[in-house]
């Protein structure tokens, strides 16, 4: 029988100038990865046929993570080890992580930097990127395994809203899972385009993403396969999570009156919480039962109680069609994503303030993931570009720090990237030769009320008299919404050095050494995996041997019995040594002393088989 | 790649002035963008990936500047070798300091609360009616080649861009964005 290549209706298979890119949605609750195949791009499901892998890894001691739905099975037997939301601690420092925790889920490594926090789990402590690679590398194995082949690229989405910080570690993520990222795409952008690809839409769309834990709005102007995003604005720190933990509060004040809970009880209540949520997205009412406690809740009353969280999206709406200078009459198309949006109470709220329905014909929880995977296929160079482009602004002013620790505004959000803007400065002392600068971003005055992204010290600015020197400084953002500086001293074009201190996460050093770690934890692993196949190899053949000596050993003659029992004892003393490759020798030694037993097995049966049946059945088994 | 030191104007392909059709900027620079954009060059090494940023930064720099007013004033007057950044007060004027003082004094005396929006719409309105003045006064002189006076109205409409956004902002804060 020959073997058929099986493959799911709608695929073909890869032909070889293709390329093998994908687009991944790192959410906060599910992750996904969407790759093009024959002309379209399909979500890559798991062996047993689901698409979203929650985002969700739990670690135990000696083995290896485990990613996905096993690891959300034991998020409420086991929370301690369990880290779920890791995208919400991505640029994170651990006060604001700790604060944000009203659960107190998460358990910090005390010896870490408070900046570069990381998680304790009985595997050893955790940082947020690691956590992240670790989702990443099983959306990395499943695309392979599906594809049969080695990734060349991948574009990943982030939170349009998402500062420089939690972009560079989402990248840092990836280098670490030993993924090449061809482009940081925002979320609403990639929506956009996967609404936007079959349509000849020209117009104004706006982008209402809930998801998981971040919530982005992105006004975008289409025109002639262009995609111009004229302003955005979100907020990290608002998602489908918070309505979970809305209803779970208020369950928790209707079963135990208000009482403190434990991390388990806390994770059983947010777990049921979650499932009501879902419920409400279809049901007017639901029965609730918990503990000993029973009781019904309205979709009606689950809105109220959500409130302020509604608000604060609409208010983010108002804010961005007015930094787009557009009115609600604009807007041609509102498209609904994010697994939140299914929530009616944020359809209605929506529906009320653009005086209309959204779209919602994309699975919501799907549209990213399909227009990252649409932006991969064109830059790997597997579809043609045409006109199709994207052009995104960054989300948050970048400004200096400046005398008094005022903010200077150096570039305004929503200004399209790429985009450089220079800045000249001058030497305050005579003979000085280094300078500082502390880079924020955010919209406040003060230095203290913005995010700080970086420190960057000038070298090397040759000595002048105060005020002679001018440097020039450059500050870059590239298409992922990344900044990098450069300084350059006017007077003698000289280049200064530059250091950067990130005010948040690893430095530069730390992340290669993880990556250095984890080459060797992935040469280790390859190690492990070739052993248990030679050993499994090994133990296959010795047992068929076992079993064909017990019915056939009277082919071999005393010699050749003696012969194969010594391969075999000899291949039993190279399993103990556990070394695939002397295993591999010692089975191969065994194949070849015991074939000639086979050959003769393989024409006794043959033999006796065609003798009990006739020519014609023989016949037709052949045809 | 046209040189990244170009003229904004023949980067574009149009004539220089001040008066510009907005709809034909917005197709060239969606034109140039979709050939010279990074992702353009997602397979190049990473040396023409960085020209392409710097390219597509530039071609950026470059339509913001077009599409505004203020800044596409200010990019004439420095082609024309005008030092913009170092004003004298005698090239003002007292009639223009007078008059700002006045719209100030109007925005300041306002209520800080919503009962204000109505007054910031008529002061908006009133605003930028100048605005306009001013800049077809700006268009006409660089036209005549009257520097000096186009960049005295420069000033002017300077200061009236920076009051409009500031009434912009009393608005927001009165909307509680």
């Amino acid at each position: 029988m020959s073997l058929l290549q099986i493959s799911e209706p709608g695929f073909e298979s890869p032909v070889s100038t293709h390329r093998l890119a994908v687009g991944i949605d790192l959410g906060t609750t599910n992750s996904l990865v969407a790759t093009g195949c024959g002309g379209r791009v399909e979500i890559l499901p798991d062996l047993d046929g689901e698409y979203l892998l929650p985002s969700v890894v739990q670690y135990r001691k000696g083995s290896p993570p485990v990613v996905g739905e096993k690891a959300k099975a034991a998020a409420v037997a086991d929370p301690e080890n369990t880290v779920i939301s890791v995208k919400r601690l991505l640029g994170k420092s651990a006060t604001e992580i700790k604060n944000s925790d009203t659960v107190g889920r998460y358990r910090l490594d005390s010896s870490r930097d408070e900046k570069a926090p990381a998680l304790l789990t009985a595997n050893g402590s955790r940082d947020p990127v690691q956590v992240s690679a670790d989702i990443l590398k099983a959306l990395i194995a499943r695309a392979e395994d599906f594809l049969k082949g080695k990734l060349e690229g991948a574009v990943i989405t982030v939170p349009a809203y998402f500062n420089d910080a939690q972009r560079q570690q989402t990248r840092d993520a990836a280098r670490l899972a030993g993924l090449k990222v061809l482009r940081l795409l925002n979320e609403p952008t990639a929506a956009a385009v996967a609404y936007g690809l079959d349509s000849k839409d020209q117009g104004n769309v706006v982008v209402f993403d809930l998801g998981g834990g971040t919530f982005d709005v992105s006004l975008l102007s289409l025109k002639k396969g262009i995609f111009q995003v004229l302003a955005t604005g979100g907020d990290t720190a608002l998602g489908g999570d918070d309505f979970d933990n809305v209803l779970a509060e208020w369950l928790s004040l209707q079963v135990f009156g208000g009482k403190k809970l434990d991390l388990g009880e806390q994770s059983k209540l947010l777990h049921y919480a979650n499932q009501i949520k879902h419920q409400l997205s279809d049901l007017e009412s639901v029965e609730l039962s918990y503990a000993d406690w029973s009781g019904r809740l309205s979709h009606v009353q689950f809105s109220t109680l959500c409130e302020d969280l509604i608000n604060r999206t609409i208010k983010t709406c108002r804010r961005v069609l007015r930094d787009a200078s557009k009115s609600v009459g604009d807007i041609d198309n509102i498209v609904m994503v994010g697994g939140a949006t299914r929530m009616p109470a944020i359809r209605a709220a929506v529906t009320q303030y653009f005086g209309k329905p959204p779209l919602t014909h994309i699975d919501p929880d799907r549209a990213v993931a399909i227009g990252a995977g649409v932006q991969a296929e064109i830059l790997i160079g597997n579809k043609a570009a045409n006109n199709f482009l994207l052009l995104d602004v960054n989300p948050l002013s970048l400004g200096i720090e400046t005398m008094g620790e005022l903010v200077e505004k150096i570039i305004p959000r929503n200004t399209t990237i790429p985009v450089a803007r220079a800045q000249e400065f001058t030497t305050f002392k005579d003979g000085q030769t280094a300078m500082k600068l502390h880079v924020v971003q955010g919209e406040r005055e003060l230095v203290s009320d913005c995010r700080s992204l970086a420190h960057f010290e000038l070298r090397g600015i040759p000595p002048m008299v105060a005020g002679a020197a001018k440097v020039r400084v450059t500050f870059q953002v590239d298409a992922d919404g990344l900044l990098s500086v450069i300084a350059e001293e006017c007077s003698t074009g000289q280049t200064a050095e530059i250091q950067v201190k990130p005010s948040y996460g690893l430095d530069a050093d730390s992340i290669e050494q993880m990556l250095k770690l984890s080459h060797e934890h992935a040469h280790e692993d390859m190690e492990l995996r070739a052993l248990k196949e030679a050993q499994l190899e090994a133990s296959q053949l010795m047992e068929a041997i076992d079993a064909a000596i017990e019915v056939d050993g009277g082919l071999l003659t005393k010699e050749e019995a003696r012969v194969i029992s010594s391969a075999i004892t000899e291949l039993k003393q190279a399993l103990d040594k556990e070394s695939s490759g002397r295993i591999h020798e010692q089975t191969e030694k065994l194949n070849k002393v015991s074939s000639e037993f086979a050959a003769r097995r393989m024409d006794l049966h043959i033999g006796k088989g065609l003798r009990g049946e006739s020519i014609d059945a023989v016949d037709q088994s052949n045809k | 790649m046209q040189k990244i030191s170009q003229n904004f104007f023949d980067l574009f392909g149009i004539p220089e002035s001040f008066t510009v059709d907005l709809e034909l900027i917005g197709e060239k620079y969606r034109d140039l963008q979709a050939k010279f954009h990074p992702d353009r060059f997602a397979h190049a090494d990473e040396q023409e990936k960085l020209a392409a940023v710097q390219q597509s930064s530039y071609l950026n720099e470059a339509f913001d500047t077009l599409v505004s007013p203020i800044k596409r004033a200010a990019y004439i007057l420095t082609l024309h070798n005008l030092d913009i950044e170092h004003v004298d007060q005698s090239e003002l004027g007292m009639d223009l300091l007078m008059e700002q003082m006045q719209l100030r004094e109007a925005l300041d005396g306002l209520s800080k609360d919503e009962s204000a929006m109505m007054e910031l719409s008529k002061l908006k309105t009133e605003v930028t009616g100048k605005l306009q003045q001013k800049q077809q006064s700006f268009s006409l002189d660089i036209d005549k080649g009257k520097l000096s006076m186009a960049k005295k109205r420069f000033y002017e409409m300077q200061f009236l861009t920076k009051l409009l956004k500031e009434i912009e902002i009393n608005e927001e804060q009165r909307l509680g964005y």
